[in-house]
């Protein structure tokens, strides 16, 4: 039906949308504060364990949540397998094939067995984590809808980032004894001093990928979300409905593009756990 | 100029000339590996793993300084 209406036609339309748009008074001014999305207040107060304070904030819950999605997902296909797969099916075994080849086949030479089990549920958990940040629920101030993402937040992504550390030494140390493992942080032809100053750089770079695994994670989910709620803030300042329709068109265009990230941030983190577990695994002799 | 200006300054600053470096690097990596997938489409799989473990190495200068940025803005007095 639409396609009979002439292309001038529609032009028009749209104008006359956007200036009757300008035309109508704004509401009352608002205030949307960007970093107060980001702030974990507690929900249920719990007491402190030591310097630890066990109470369940907005970063918990949607952990559980995603750890529960993971569960139910797993569980669903464990009881459903068909040798005729559905559409469920095709897209966890596209999940699998995609973690299994993709990632850990086609950088692990050796151990792909042994490390595809953490490698997999680390791909899977940022995933699931990602792109749950995407959906609106209601734990944002006063039970409103709001985004927010486990892995927004540094704790999240720094634990995770521990799990790729501790797991990588453990792999080389177990693989190659400790002696010969940190014996080739240390280059074979280099010149005595040379070899200790080599030793120290790596051992600081061992603790840059850290930092970068986890902050990578981090500001990536936090831009995103920044981003976002910057975009809903503006329309609430400019005060105009032609202003919120174009703000609004060009948040859906970043929360397309979010979708993106969330999966490419997932990948790297997975990809980059592979690469260094493998290369821990993998000594030159 | 006080002291709270110069810190916010500095965290900008930081970020967006930290960003300058990493930027053209990814551009030239991604560039060059959409340039090997198109002479030899058959390695493409294996091109694109490793332009992802490319990308999270050139992200990493990035990175700094954008912690550099938080440091300055939430910790530094």
């Amino acid at each position: 039906m639409l396609k009979r209406v002439p292309r001038w036609a529609k032009l028009i339309g749209v104008i006359v949308v956007l200036v009757g748009l300008a035309l109508i008074p704004g509401r009352a001014k608002q205030q949307l504060e960007v970093a107060k999305e980001f702030e974990l207040t507690p929900i249920v107060k719990l007491p402190h364990v030591g310097p630890v304070d066990l109470s369940i904030n907005k970063a918990v819950v949607y952990l559980w949540i995603a750890t529960a999605v993971i569960t139910v997902a797993a569980l669903v296909i464990n009881r459903t397998l068909k040798s005729r797969p559905g559409r469920f099916q095709l897209a966890m075994e596209g999940l699998y094939e995609l973690a299994r080849n993709g990632i850990v086949g086609s950088v692990m030479k050796s151990g792909a067995d042994t490390w595809f089990p953490y490698i997999g549920a680390a791909f899977v958990f940022v995933l699931v984590s990602n792109v749950i940040g995407l959906v609106p629920l209601p734990f944002a101030e006063h039970n409103q809808l709001g985004f927010y993402a486990a892995t927004a937040n540094l704790y999240v992504t720094l634990t995770l980032a521990l799990f790729t550390f501790a797991f990588t030494h453990y792999a080389g140390i177990k693989k190659n004894g400790p002696v010969h493992y940190f014996k080739n942080w240390m280059p074979k032809g280099a010149p005595p001093v040379l070899r200790e100053f080599i030793f120290v750089i790596h051992g600081v770079s061992e603790i840059f990928r850290l930092v970068s695994l986890s902050v990578r994670l981090f500001a990536n989910m936090v831009a995103g979300h920044a981003i976002l709620a910057v975009f809903f803030a503006m329309a609430l300042i400019f005060q105009s409905y032609l202003a919120a329709a174009i703000l609004q068109g060009g948040s859906a265009m970043i929360y397309l593009f979010e979708i993106f990230v969330a999966v490419i941030q997932a990948f790297i983190f997975a990809i980059l756990s592979a690469v260094y577990i493998g290369g821990a695994l993998e000594q030159e002799h | 100029m006080d002291a709270s200006a110069a810190k916010l300054l500095g965290a900008g600053l930081s970020m967006g000339l930290g960003a300058i470096g990493p930027g053209v690097g990814l551009g030239i990596l991604i560039g060059k590996a959409l340039e090997g997938i198109a002479r030899q489409p058959e390695v493409s799989g294996d091109i694109r793993t490793n332009m992802f473990i490319g990308i999270g190495v050139t992200e990493a200068v990035a990175l700094y300084a954008f912690v550099v940025a938080l440091i300055l803005i939430f910790v530094a007095k």
